[in-house]
C-alpha cells in the first residue's frame, strides 16, 4: 500500500479546509471497511486521510427538534442497529444495518461511510430512502441540508463539493404505526454485497381504527438496480389504491419496472428486474402482516368492551 | 485388533502453535537484510512478447535486480511434461518460451529493498506485445472433438497451435472399451441420454503463494515454500536452474491449505532463481516474496471445467448394461497434470458400477484459460455428477428407489472395473450406501425393496420460514455414493520414505521420525505421530517429528491423491519395526529406515482401457436435503449425510474434520462458486466476486458417518479418505433439486439464478 499520512482536525472548519486544500488527493477517513482496501488495490491513492470521527457529533445518536432522530455520520452499523432511540421507532433501519458484512465489520463500518461511497448496492440506503432522511454537510459555506435523494448522485457520486463533508443523518419522526421490512439477495448468507435489494415502509395513520380511510404512505426503495438507490413512486401509489393480493402483485410489477438493473459479474438484469417484483411483494405482505398482528394486539382502542 | 493411540481423538501435535499465532507461514518468514520479490505477470491470454525494456525498473528507487526469460538456464517445467517457461519472454533458447499463453504466465522478477519498491519497479518494465488470438473453447481449439457422442474427426482444421509439441491442441486422451457397447444397449429396457457440464473451481487456500529463499549454510539454494511434495519441487527447480539436486533444498513451513493446488509450481523456481542469480552477483541476501489474493487466483491452477456426454442403459431389474460417455476437459495453457486428471474421470465417470459393456473416449485439450490442475478429487468429481447424475436419470425411468439401483450395481470385492481387471478387495461400498440410507430414514421391506423418507422428514424444518416464502418454498432429497484411488496409480511405483531413531537407554525414551510429507493443515502429521507410537508401542508424548525437509530425509511422495495417511502408515510401520529390531539389537540410537512400495500397478492399453490402474481405494455416499425457494431460486441444504468408508479411521475425530470440510468445500462447487472469464480474462480474481461460502452457509446438520471396512493393504486397515467427501456431493444436491421442482440442471454452480432461469424457462 502506498503510504499516506493520517490527520486528526482540530474542528469542523480545519477539516474542511484540509480536505478542499487536498484537491481529491486528502480523503475523508472514518470506519475506513472501503478506503483501506481501496488504497491497498491502489484504485485510489490518497496523500492523507482525514479522520472525521473525532469531531464533535460525529459519533452521537440524539433526539433533534420535533420528533427528529440525528445520527452522527461516524455511528457505526452496530451502533445504530443497538440504539433504543433507533430501535423504537426505525426498525426497517435496525434490519438494514444488521445486513451489511459480518458482525466484525459492522464494528467499524460506518452509516455515513455507507452513503458517502455512494454504492448503488449500499445496504443502509434503501431504509435512508425509504425514512426520506436528511444529509447534513458540513462546507466551507458553513451547513446544508439536502434529502437522501439528492446525496446519491450516481455509482461512486454524491452531492458533497470540495471541502465538504457529511457530519450526519436526520430522521424524520416515524410514528408508532409505522412499519418497515428490509430484504435482501446476496450470494452467501452472510457478508455479501447486495445483488438486490428492497425495503417497503408504510406510515399507516390508521393502526387505532382499521376502518378509517386509507392515510398515511406506502413508500418503496430499491438497491443495486440503478445508478443510485431508487424509489419507485408508481408502486406506492398503487399500493395507497389497492393492498389486495392483485394489488400487492400490481404494485411489485410497477417497482420491477421502476429497476434500471444492469448485467454484471454477480447476476444479469433480468434477474435482478425479476427479484425486485419478489422481494417487494415479500416486503410488503411482511409489512401488511406485521400491521395486522399489531392491531390485533391493541388494547380494543374504540371496540367493543 | 485393539490399539491403544490408533484410533483416538490425539490432539493435533500443530494446534498449540497454530492456536497461539506462534507457528509461521512462509508470509510470516522475516530473515534480517531480507530482499523482496514482485513478480510481473502477463495479464492478456496470448500473446508473443517481442522485446522486453527493463532499464527504468532496473534504475527505480531499491530496486537491486531485474530477471527475465534470458536469465533462466533451462527455462520449462511441469510436473508430468516441461511445457511451460518459468519466465515467457525472448532470449532463453527454449522453443516457444517467448509466448505466453494465459494471463497468469509470469514474465519477469524485480528484487527491491521493500516490497512496495518492487512492486512499483514492475510496472515500469515496457513489453512489445504481438497479441496471437485467443481460443477459451476446448471444442474450437480442438475442433476435431465437436459433435458429441460421436467418432473424432481430425480432418477438421485447427484454428491455431498453442504448443510447438502438439499439433491438434489434445495434450492427452485416454479410450476404453469393454464388451460392446451397441450389444449392450440392445440388452437395455431403458437408455437414458445427457450432457452435462462441470464449472472451474478456485481453491481458495487461506495462505496465498509466498516463500523465502536464500543460499543455506551449506551453499545450497534453499527455498522455504508452502507446497505439497518436498522433493519434487526440489527436482523442478533443479531442473530449471540446471543444477545438482543436492544443490537444492526445499523446506516447508507451516502450508496453509492446499487441496492439490500447490502440486505444481509457484514462486519455488523464481525465488530458487532469484536468491542464485544474485548470489552469483555477490549479493547472498534472503529473498521473500508473497503474492496477492489477485495473483494467486489468477497465477496457479483451477478444477478442470469439463463437458460430458453420457448414454447409459440399463434392463427392468435395474441392472446396467452399458455406458457410453465422452469427457472434454478445459486443461487451460499447459499441462500440469491434466493427463493424471483426466485419468481419474476416465476411471469415474461411469460411477462406482460393475458395466458389461462400456465404451468412454476423454480428451484434455490445451486452451488460453487458467491451467486446469489438481484439485481434491482429481477428475473425480467431475466424473462422478454425470456418473451420479445418469443413475439418478435412470431410477427415475425405471421407477426404482435410487438406493436400491446402485446397491444392485455398485462394485463390490472381485467385480470388474472398466478397465477390464479386479477391484482390489475390502470395498465398503455397500456399507457406506446403507449407511448413508439409513441415516437419512430409508427403509428396506421384507421383499428387500428400499424406500425413500417420507415427505414430512425431508419438511421438517418448515417451521423457521416466514410465511412469505413458505409457499414458494419446495423441498427435496438427493442420493449419490462414489470412489476414487488412493494413491498414484497408471503404472508410477508408489513409495514412501520414514526414518525413525530410537533413543535412550533401557526404555525408548524418544522416537524421532523423518518424514517428508507435507501437512497441509489436513492433520496429517498428527496421525503420523499416532501410527508412530502404536508401531513403536511408545506413548504419543514421546515421538518427535522432523518432517518436509529435503536436506534431512528422503522423499515421501505427495500431499495428494488421499495417499498420506496410508503411505506414510506403511513406512513408519516398515521403519518401526528396523528401529525395534536395531533397539533390541542394542544399538543406540536404534536406527530404522524404510522405503514402503506399494502394490504395483500398470497404465492403460491405448485401445481398451485396460489395465490394473490403481491398488486401493476409498468409497463415499451423501444425503443432500434442500429447500429451493421456487421465485428467487435460491438453494439451501438443510441437512447433509456423508457416509465415508475410511478402513479404520486413525484419529475419527481428524477424520470427521475432513469429512465436513470436504462436504462444505463440494457444496460451495455445487451452489455458489461461480468462476467467470471472459476471453481468457478473469473476471472473479478476489474473494469479494469469487465467492466461498461462509460459515452461515454450511448445512444446519452435517452428518459424518464413519464406515470401517479394513483395506487389505493399508496401515492398521486404514484407506485414504481426504477426496472422498467431495466426489458425489454436487449430484446428490443436484438430484434434491429435481427432486424438490421436477427440473433437472446438468450444469452447474447451481446459483440463485441459474436455478431461477431453469424453474421459469428464462
Amino acid at each position: 500500500m502506498q503510504p499516506f499520512d493520517y490527520l486528526i482536525p482540530g474542528d469542523h472548519a480545519e477539516a474542511s479546509a484540509l480536505l478542499a486544500a487536498g484537491n481529491g488527493r486528502v480523503r475523508p477517513f472514518m470506519g475506513g471497511t472501503d478506503l483501506l482496501i481501496r488504497t491497498r488495490g491502489g484504485f485510489v491513492r490518497p496523500q492523507a486521510v482525514v479522520d472525521l470521527k473525532g469531531l464533535p457529533g460525529m459519533k452521537e445518536i440524539r433526539p433533534g427538534d420535533d420528533g427528529w432522530l440525528i445520527i452522527g455520520a461516524a455511528c457505526t452499523m452496530n451502533q445504530v442497529a443497538m440504539h433504543p432511540l433507533v430501535q423504537a421507532r426505525y426498525d426497517l433501519l435496525v434490519q438494514a444495518c444488521n445486513s451489511v458484512a459480518s458482525y466484525q465489520l459492522r464494528n467499524r463500518a460506518t452509516i455515513g461511510g455507507n452513503c458517502c461511497n455512494a454504492s448503488p448496492a449500499a445496504d443502509t440506503a434503501p431504509a435512508l430512502y425509504c425514512l426520506e432522511a436528511v444529509a447534513e454537510i458540513y462546507g466551507p459555506q458553513g451547513i446544508r441540508r439536502i434529502p437522501i435523494a439528492q446525496f446519491f448522485v450516481g455509482p461512486g457520486k454524491t452531492a458533497l463539493r470540495s471541502g465538504e463533508f457529511l457530519t450526519s443523518l436526520h430522521l424524520p419522526p416515524s410514528p408508532q404505526d409505522a412499519r418497515g421490512v428490509f430484504n435482501k439477495l446476496g450470494r452467501t448468507k452472510m457478508g455479501d454485497i447486495s445483488v438486490v435489494s428492497v425495503a417497503v415502509y408504510r406510515r399507516s395513520g390508521r393502526l387505532a381504527d382499521p376502518t378509517a380511510p386509507a392515510t398515511g404512505e406506502w413508500r418503496i426503495a430499491l438497491g443495486a438496480v440503478g445508478p443510485t438507490p431508487l424509489r419507485a413512486a408508481e408502486a406506492e401509489a398503487a399500493l395507497m389504491q389497492d393492498t389486495s393480493p392483485a394489488g400487492i402483485r400490481v404494485a411489485a410489477a410497477l417497482a420491477a419496472a421502476a429497476a434500471r438493473p444492469i448485467d454484471d459479474i454477480r447476476a444479469s438484469a433480468a434477474y435482478r428486474r425479476a427479484m425486485v417484483a419478489v422481494l417487494a411483494r415479500r416486503g410488503i405482505e411482511a409489512v401488511l402482516a406485521d400491521l395486522s398482528a399489531a392491531r390485533a394486539q391493541l388494547p380494543a382502542a374504540g371496540g367493543a368492551s | 485388533m485393539t490399539y491403544q493411540i490408533i484410533g483416538t481423538n490425539a490432539a493435533r501435535i500443530d494446534a498449540p502453535g497454530k492456536v497461539t499465532g506462534q507457528t509461521l507461514y512462509p508470509g510470516d518468514i522475516v530473515y534480517p537484510n531480507m530482499l523482496h520479490m514482485a513478480t510481473l505477470f502477463a495479464g492478456r491470454p496470448h500473446a508473443r512478447i517481442l522485446n522486453i525494456d527493463t532499464a527504468a525498473a532496473e534504475a527505480a528507487p531499491g530496486v537491486v535486480a531485474v530477471f527475465t526469460a534470458k536469465d533462466v538456464p533451462v527455462n520449462e517445467y511441469g510436473l508430468q511434461i516441461k511445457d511451460q517457461p518459468v519466465l515467457c519472454g525472448p532470449g532463453s533458447g527454449k522453443a516457444g518460451a517467448d509466448i505466453v499463453r494465459f494471463v497468469g504466465d509470469q514474465v519477469a522478477l524485480v528484487v527491491a529493498e521493500t516490497e512496495a519498491q518492487a512492486r512499483a519497479a514492475c510496472k515500469l518494465i515496457r513489453i512489445e506485445w504481438g497479441d496471437l488470438p485467443i481460443v477459451t473453447d476446448p471444442e474450437v481449439a480442438a475442433p476435431s472433438l465437436a459433435g458429441g457422442l460421436v467418432a473424432a474427426d481430425p480432418t477438421r482444421p485447427v484454428p491455431i497451435q498453442l504448443h510447438p509439441h502438439c499439433a491438434d491442441n489434445i495434450c492427452y486422451s485416454y479410450r476404453i472399451r469393454k464388451g460392446d457397447i451397441e450389444a449392450g444397449f440392445r440388452e437395455a429396457d431403458v437408455i437414458v441420454e445427457a450432457v452435462y457440464q462441470t464449472p472451474v473451481q478456485e481453491h481458495a487456500y487461506l495462505q496465498p503463494e509466498a516463500g523465502v529463499a536464500y543460499l543455506d549454510e551449506a551453499g545450497r539454494i534453499t527455498v522455504e515454500v508452502a507446497g505439497q511434495w518436498t522433493h519434487e519441487d526440489q527436482k523442478q527447480i533443479a531442473h530449471a536452474l540446471g543444477l545438482p539436486l543436492d544443490q537444492v533444498r526445499v523446506i516447508y513451513p507451516a502450508i496453509g491449505g492446499a487441496f492439490g493446488g500447490r502440486e505444481d509450481m509457484s514462486v519455488q523456481i523464481t525465488l530458487a532463481l532469484a536468491a542464485w542469480r544474485l548470489a552469483q552477483r555477490g549479493i547472498r541476501r534472503p529473498v521473500k516474496t508473497v503474492w496477492s489474493r489477485e495473483e494467486s487466483i489468477i497465477g496457479h491452477g483451477k478444477r478442470h471445467a469439463m463437458k460430458i456426454w453420457a448414454r447409459w442403459g440399463a434392463r427392468r431389474d435395474g441392472m446396467l448394461t452399458a455406458a457410453q460417455v465422452k469427457v472434454i476437459a478445459d486443461g487451460g495453457a499447459y499441462m500440469y497434470t491434466s493427463n493424471k486428471v483426466l485419468g481419474n474421470t476416465t476411471q469415474t465417470c461411469t460411477g462406482p458400477y460393475e458395466i458389461p459393456h462400456v465404451a468412454v473416449d476423454t480428451y484434455a485439450v490445451y486452451t488460453n484459460n487458467v491451467p486446469g490442475a489438481a484439485f481434491r478429487g482429481f477428475g473425480g468429481p467431475q466424473g462422478h455428477f454425470a456418473a451420479e447424475s445418469q443413475m439418478d436419470r435412470l431410477a427415475e425411468a425405471l421407477g426404482m428407489d435410487p438406493v436400491e439401483i446402485r446397491l444392485k450395481n455398485v462394485l463390490t470385492d472381485e467385480k470388474l472395473l472398466t478397465t477390464g481387471t479386479p477391484i482390489p478387495g475390502g470395498v465398503g461400498l455397500t456399507e457406506t450406501i446403507i449407511a448413508a440410507a439409513r441415516a437419512a430414514g430409508w427403509t428396506q421391506d421384507e421383499a428387500g425393496h428400499w424406500h425413500r423418507p417420507a415427505n414430512q422428514q425431508i419438511s421438517k424444518s418448515a417451521n423457521h420460514e416466514s410465511r412469505t416464502t413458505q409457499h414458494a418454498t419446495r423441498r427435496g432429497i438427493g442420493f449419490a455414493c462414489g470412489f476414487k484411488n488412493v494413491g498414484f496409480s497408471l503404472g508410477y511405483q508408489e513409495n514412501s520414505y520414514a526414518r525413525i531413531e530410537l533413543r535412550g537407554g533401557g526404555e525408548i525414551a524418544e522416537a524421532v521420525v523423518y518424514f517428508a510429507g507435507a501437512d497441509c493443515g489436513q492433520g496429517n502429521h498428527t496421525v503420523l505421530a499416532q501410527m508412530a507410537a502404536e508401531a513403536l508401542g511408545v506413548p504419543l508424548a514421546r515421538i518427535k517429528l522432523i518432517t518436509s525437509d529435503t536436506a534431512l530425509m528422503g522423499s515421501s511422495g505427495s500431499a495428494s491423491a488421499s495417499r498420506l495417511t496410508y503411505m506414510a502408515g506403511n513406512a513408519v510401520r516398515g521403519a518401526a519395526a528396523k528401529a525395534l529390531a536395531a533397539w533390541r539389537n542394542e544399538e543406540r540410537p536404534a536406527v530404522g529406515e524404510f522405503v514402503y512400495l506399494a502394490p504395483k500397478t500398470t497404465p492403460l492399453d491405448p485401445e481398451t482401457g485396460y489395465g490394473v490402474p490403481n491398488f486401493a481405494y476409498g468409497y463415499v455416499a451423501q444425503v443432500a436435503f434442500v429447500a429451493v425457494d421456487t421465485e428467487t431460486g435460491q438453494v439451501r441444504v438443510e441437512r447433509f449425510i456423508s457416509a465415508d468408508d475410511v478402513g479404520k479411521a486413525i484419529n475419527p475425530q481428524q477424520v470427521i474434520g475432513q469429512i465436513e470440510g470436504g462436504a462444505v468445500q463440494a457444496l460451495g462447487y455445487a451452489l455458489q462458486e461461480h468462476w467467470q472469464s471472459r476471453e481468457g480474462r478473469v473476471l472473479t480474481d478476489r474473494l469479494s466476486t469469487y465467492l466461498i461460502p461462509t460459515a452461515l452457509d454450511v448445512p444446519d446438520k452435517l452428518e459424518a458417518i464413519i464406515v470401517e471396512v479394513p483395506d487389505p493393504n493399508g496401515p492398521f486397515g486404514a484407506r485414504g479418505m481426504g477426496e472422498m467427501p467431495y466426489l458425489p456431493a454436487a449430484a446428490a444436491v443436484a438430484a434434491a433439486v429435481y427432486d424438490a421442482t421436477g427440473v433437472r440442471f446438468d450444469d452447474f454452480p447451481l446459483t440463485p439464478e441459474r436455478v431461477w432461469r431453469g424453474l421459469h424457462g428464462r
